[in-house]
């Protein structure tokens, strides 16, 4: 085992976008990671048993993460994204966890794994303790701290209010306002 | 400078409540992504977002503060989740390039 204190940095940063879809038989939920925008028309296609229809795309990133210290390098491959919780289900462990962190001024950020997958292979504890220290080296810790957890910790994903951090919903309708100069 | 410095010198607008801290430089963008790789800690992050999703950001980048330009209005959720993270969620009338300019003025920089 490593001495090393690891110290992370984000390394392969890839900007593409993140799709959720659904079958509408099984109501499995999917989600991948892509840099081809082609694939945003978003039509309703068929594979094998499923009928998946696109649910949401968002603009998003991927990454790894790599020691400054020691080059070990952390692929972070099977993350969909942060997701942060909006306390809508009281009987939520995340939500739980929240209230018992609060106090200590430490917030809870759920990662999502790529579905279906993650539901059988989910991202293990030691990476998303990797991933908390990364948020964590980027801060001021004396003032808070952020603890990264599963996504398996929500008490019904078909419920679940929380919000994916993803450049989403993010075209204002609010026009210029009027007194604003025209440019030329 | 600290956050609560800053907001009498510039007559910024705070829309939620927050604990003051020091201002470490800016950062400008409207994505949250980009926010998420290159933000610093301690930023000033002007944009005219006003999602919610941008309090999330915020806090995971742990920025000083975050002030939407252009007086764009600021949806109660987007405030209320910000006052529940403690962060501090500023509004400016002044379009994002002014108040860039002003801040520069400050003294205070993209890092």
């Amino acid at each position: 085992m490593s001495d090393c204190q690891h110290h992370w940095v984000m390394t392969n940063v890839k900007y593409g976008f993140v799709i959720f879809e659904k079958c509408y038989h099984c109501k499995e939920l999917r989600t991948y990671f892509t840099e081809d925008d082609s694939l945003l028309l978003g039509d309703e296609y068929r594979e094998g048993e499923h009928f998946y229809n696109r649910l949401e795309s968002a603009q998003s990133f991927t990454f790894d993460l790599i020691c400054t210290r020691c080059n070990r390098l952390e692929t972070f491959n099977d993350l969909i994204g942060l997701f942060y919780c909006t306390s809508c289900m009281p009987n939520c462990q995340v939500e739980k966890l929240q209230q018992q962190y609060a106090p200590h001024k430490t917030w809870i950020m759920v990662a999502f794994g790529v579905l279906p997958d993650a539901k059988k292979n989910p991202i293990p504890q030691a990476k998303l303790d990797i991933l908390s220290d990364y948020f964590n080296q980027r801060r001021d810790t004396t003032r808070s701290r952020i603890k990264i957890v599963s996504f398996e910790l929500i008490a019904d994903l078909a419920r679940c209010k929380g919000g994916f951090i993803h450049d989403v919903g993010l075209l204002t309708k609010e026009g210029p306002s009027e007194e604003r100069k025209p440019l030329f | 400078m600290t956050v609560q410095e800053l907001i009498k010198i510039m007559g910024l607008t705070p829309l939620s409540t927050f604990e003051d801290r020091e201002v470490k430089g800016v950062f400008i963008s409207d994505m949250v992504s980009d926010v998420m790789t290159a933000a610093k800690s301690g930023n000033l992050w002007l944009t005219i977002q006003t999602h919610k999703s941008i309090v999330s950001t915020a806090n995971l980048a742990d920025v000083s503060a975050v002030v939407i330009t252009g007086g764009k209005k600021v949806p109660q959720e987007t405030i209320d989740i910000a006052s529940k993270y403690n962060i501090a969620l500023l509004s400016s009338p002044l379009p994002t390039y002014t108040l860039a300019i002003k801040l520069h003025e400050l003294g205070i920089e993209a890092e």
